[in-house]
Order: C-alpha cells, then structure tokens, then sequence
C-alpha cells in the first residue's frame, strides 16, 4: 500500500514538472509606455529582448526625455530657467544662460523659422494666447488692437553658448517641441539598439521597424469625420499631420482653430490638413506646420527642396493631392 | 484482488496499448484535421466500464495513457499531456453517461469521444495560452460522432459476446 | 442503438454543424492578415494581400518555426516536431482555419486586416 502511495505521488511530481517546463520561457516580449507631457498622451511601445533591469532603465530614460522637454518648454509653469522663466523673469540680468537642450532646441526653432520664410515663427507666444483666450471662452474674436498690441513684443535672439537675451521675448515651442522630444527618444531608442518601436504622440507618430511584421500601419485622420481616410505601410519613419479640426472652437458660423498665421495673426485656412511622410520626426513637425501656412501649390513648391519627405494633402473642397513618393507607403 | 481480475485486466490493458499502437499507424486520420483518431483503444475502456467497474476503467484509462508515453508518444510529451486530458474527460463523461443516462453502449462511446476531444483541446488551451485553437472544436465534434459509433458498436459487440455468448462473468 | 442515442447523435449532428456555420459565417469580406502567435503573444503579422511569396521564420519552442505566405495564403513548411502535423497540413487563407504547431506552442490564425498602429491626426 505504502508503495503504490509513493508512486503515485511520484507520478504526481513529475507531471507538475512536465506541465511546468513546458509552460516556461517566453522568447518574445513587447513592452508600453504611457505617458502625458507637452498636454499630450504619448503611447510608446516597444519589443525588445533585453532584461527587465534594462527595460525599467529605458522606460525611465525616455520619460525623462520628453519630461525634460516639457518642462523647458513649458510657458505656462515655471521650470528653472526655461521658456515661462524667459517670459517672464524680472531678473535685471541682460543675458540669461539656459540648459544646452532648451538652446538647441530655440536654435531650432530660429532655423526653421529661416527655413519657412517667416511662416513658422517660434514668437507667436502673444497672439496665440489671445487666440486661446477666445478658444476656451468658444466665444469672440481678437480684436485688431489686441492682436496689434503683440506687435511690441521683442524677438527671441540668440547669443550663442547657450545665452539669450534677457528681452522676454513671447516664445512658444508648440510647433516643434513635440516632434523635437520625439526624435530625441527615437535616437535614445536606436543608441540602446531598440529597433522595433512606434511612438504616438498625440498624432504625432514615429515609428521604427516592427519585430514581427513587414510594416506598421498607420491610419489618417479624415478632417471631417474622424475616420481614417487613407492607411500607410511604414518602417523608419514619421507621420505627422497638422490640421485645424482638432482644436477649434466656431464663433458666428465661423470656424476658428490653433494655427495661426503670421502673416495675418488668424488662423491660416488654405487646407483641411496636411500630413508629411519622413524619417526625421522633429522635420515632420516642422514642416506639417509650415505647409498648413500656405497655399498648397506654394506647398507643392517648397516641399521639392526637402529630399524624402512626401505630404499629403486634405483640401477644403475634399480633395486629396499627394505627393508622387507617397505611393510607396500605400 | 483477484488473481484471475487481476490478469484480465492487463491483458485488457495490453490490448488497449496495442490497439493505440496500431492506430497511430493509420495515418489517414490526423491528415483530415490535427488530433483526430479513430479510438480504438475506448473498445477497451468501454469494455471494461461495462463489464467490470469504473474504477477499473479509469485506472487502465489512465495506465493506457502512462504506457503510450512510454513506448510511443514520449513521457511528458505535449502529446502526452493531450492524451491524458482526453482520456481523462472521456473516461468521466463515460462514466456519467452509464450511471445515470439510459445511452446505449453506442451513446456513451459517442459521447467518450467527443470528451476526448474537447479534453485535448482543453489541455492544448492550457498549455499554449491560447484559445484559437476552438476552431477546431466543430470539425473534432462532427468526426468524433461516427468514429464514436464505430467504437460503440465494436464494444457493445465484445460485451455482448463475452457476457452472453461465452456466459462470462467477470 | 436505441432511442436515445438516435437523439443524441441527431444532436450533436446539429450542434457539430452549427458551430461550423458560426465560423464559416463569422468570415469578413476584406484584407486579411496571417497572425502568428507564440502562446498568447502576436510574434509575426503577415499582409495577405501581398501576392509574391514570402518567407518568415519565427522561434518555437522546439527552435525555428519556417513560414510561408504566397497568394494570400500562408502555410508552415518546416519546424521541428516528432509528427510535423503542421507542415503537413498546408496552406490556410480563411478566418475559420487555423494552423496549430502545439510542440513549437506556435498558433497561426486568419484574422482581418483592419488594425492600426496608429492613427495620425
């Protein structure tokens, strides 16, 4: 009797042990990042094989990256010497000496304001809050006066190492920062050797090459409806569209959105939405905003010094033009 | 126990090894859809659920599946596993079925294999974490029912003879 | 066969062929994508509306799983298992087929290909 128990329980064991190998290791292994910086909810994920220490490394690295950016480039808070402490500082100082990473990141901003001719200026800061005054009121327009009285204020202008004049100059970063952090975290993501990733910044999306499958699919939006109007196969690249039907608020049957432009201190209506295609997403940011400044025949023009960079265009009679390359993500 | 019980049924138990033997052999079945079998070896159970006791039944049942790891499938295989599940879902569905159903060998061998079915994809579920494999479970449905009335007749056929014809007691 | 096993079998007959329907029905019209699991975790995705043939390998748990896809179709064409039942099977394309390697724990299932990554707006 004694016998038969202990075979039993044998048996017992060695099923469990059986069962339990079988139910071991797992070669494969994705990993999500959610975050909320810049008023933004960023999804990140991203498949690695690296180990749970090292992964726990990297989720906190990029949070950091796109913290830091949000803090100095934040100008409504004050983060050390950031873009609110550039506004609005009383310090008598004449320069102001600011992290390495908030000057490039102004340097950026004055180049792609070279770049555009004027159209995507980093010193709105002025005229977007009186737009965004009227915006969450959902009520009225700027005046003239009020929209003129922007015209006093100074321009951002760099000294270079890392010093600015302490003009207080109106900067916002809200064209480019997003796009800016993004690409920070995908080179972060490509030094450690994470090749698989996707990275959706509020709209914004940059993705890498996918683990396991030939490409990622990535939907745009339909600025009327909200569904997906067209659907790209890509790797390695990012996808950023800019659009007035996002954040707008209708005043007298008139729409008003959060674009505006410089040129004429409202918001700029030659499109619906334009989403650039290209491997550099701080690029994409930049120039989805600067051809939502302008005709898209200009838009056409300009595009065609940017090698690799394809744009598709929604036009305000439901049209939808696209550049040649776009063919290739279909 | 009693020797002369005792011997029958592992002479019973060798001959349900044996006839899983020989079905594995077949190949036609397991080509139509992936875990598919005939059954022979539940003649033997069957057999032995009717003429000697359940408990009887549910150790060669189990006995059978330890012995095919053995020598065929490979102890602790995933096959090992599917087959443990399923002898052990059809040999309680039998069981029920006998006790308190009015089946006929015939529906209780039909419904031991259908059990043996769902008991394997059950454990293919458990072991791979994965719940597609469901679509398996109509086409294993449908096929088990005519390999289970071929079964249930070869059974009820072999009860028949040895406790009416041959007035066998066991 | 007596009375009750007449309705039994009529039973599961009907049952059997139900469940059949349901998956034959529940098949969408559209683009389909294989979809390679490994347990419960997507390890491959492949667009069937390629038509050229292509070649993917993924890891079981017996070693390399080889994978096929040709005319929206896809079918397993080695991987390391005592019967090979899923080489042997071949090729699949409909939502109501499944390839099961259960040594390589590996599942390839029909699905639709109507998800997205993303969605930029």
């Amino acid at each position: 009797m004694k016998i038969k128990k202990i075979m039993g329980m044998i048996i017992v064991l060695l099923l469990f042990l059986g069962a339990g190998y079988f139910l071991l290791r797992r070669p494969y292994q994705e990993y999500s990042l959610n975050l909320f910086y810049m008023d933004t909810y960023i999804q990140i994920k991203f498949d690695t094989k690296k180990s749970r220490d090292d992964v726990k490394k990297i989720k906190e690295e990029v949070t950091k990256i796109y913290q830091d950016y949000h803090e100095l480039a934040n100008r409504y808070t004050e983060y050390g010497q950031n873009v609110y402490y550039l506004i609005h500082n009383t310090s008598e100082e004449e320069v102001i000496t600011v992290d390495p990473k908030l000057y490039e990141l102004l340097s950026y901003g004055e180049m792609a304001y070279q770049e555009s001719n004027g159209l995507l200026d980093i010193n709105m800061g002025c005229v977007i809050d009186k737009w965004k005054y009227y915006r969450e009121r959902k009520e009225g327009i700027p005046t003239d006066e009020e929209l003129e009285s922007c015209n006093s204020v100074n321009r951002l202008v760099l000294l270079g190492e890392n010093q600015v004049l302490n003009n207080h100059p109106n900067i916002d970063l809200g064209a480019i920062a997003k796009g800016y952090a993004t690409e920070k975290v995908k080179e972060y993501f490509e030094s450690v050797g994470i090749t698989s990733y996707i990275i959706n910044a509020g709209g914004n999306v940059v993705v890498g090459t996918p683990q396991h499958k030939d490409y990622y699919q990535v939907g745009i939006e339909d600025p009327n409806d909200g569904s997906v109007f067209k659907v790209l196969k890509v790797t390695n690249q990012a996808v950023v569209t800019s659009g007035g039907y996002e954040r707008f608020y209708e005043y007298e049957g008139h729409k008003y959105h959060h674009i505006i432009d410089p040129n004429t201190n409202y918001p700029s209506e030659y499109m619906k939405s334009v989403t650039i295609i290209t491997d550099d997403s701080a690029l994409a940011d930049q120039l989805s905003t600067t051809l939502f400044l302008m005709s898209i025949e200009e838009g056409k023009a300009y595009i065609e010094r940017y090698p690799n960079v394809e744009v598709i265009w929604y036009s305000n009679d439901d049209e939808i033009i696209m550049t040649e390359g776009v063919k290739k993500y279909e | 126990m009693e020797i002369k019980k005792l011997t029958r049924l592992s002479m019973l138990l060798a001959l349900s090894v044996i006839l899983g033997l020989l079905e594995n052999m077949i190949p036609f079945f397991s080509g139509i859809i992936p875990g598919l079998k005939l059954g022979l070896a539940n003649i033997v159970v069957l057999f032995v659920l009717y003429t000697f006791s359940s408990k009887d039944a549910f150790f060669l049942s189990i006995l059978r599946v330890i012995l095919m790891g053995l020598i065929s499938t490979g102890l602790f295989s995933i096959r090992f596993f599917l087959s443990l599940g399923g002898a052990f879902l059809s040999f309680v569905v039998m069981a029920l079925s006998k006790k308190y159903t009015k089946l006929s060998v015939i529906g209780t061998s039909v419904l031991g294999s259908i059990a043996h079915s769902v008991g394997q994809i059950l454990v293919a579920i458990l072991l791979i974490k994965q719940g597609l494999m469901i679509y398996y479970l109509p086409w294993l449905l449908f096929f088990s029912i005519p390999t289970g009335i071929v079964v249930g007749y070869m059974s009820k056929y072999f009860i028949d003879y040895f406790e009416k014809r041959l007035k066998i007691n066991f | 066969m007596n009375k009750q096993d007449g309705i039994l079998i009529f039973i599961l007959i009907i049952l059997s062929l139900f469940g059949m329907a349901f998956f034959y029905l529940s098949e969408k019209d559209g683009p389909k994508k294989a979809v390679v699991y490994y347990e419960d975790q997507v390890v491959l995705e492949i667009d069937l509306t390629q038509k050229e043939e292509k070649t993917y390998q993924v890891e079981g748990f017996n070693g390399t799983v080889t994978i096929e896809s040709k005319d929206g179709k896809v079918k397993v064409v080695s991987e390391n298992s005592p019967l090979h039942l899923c080489s042997k099977q071949g090729y699949i394309s409909s939502s109501y087929e499944t390839i099961v390697c259960l040594p390589n724990k590996i599942v390839v299932a029909i699905e639709a290909n109507d998800s997205l990554d993303a969605v930029a707006k």
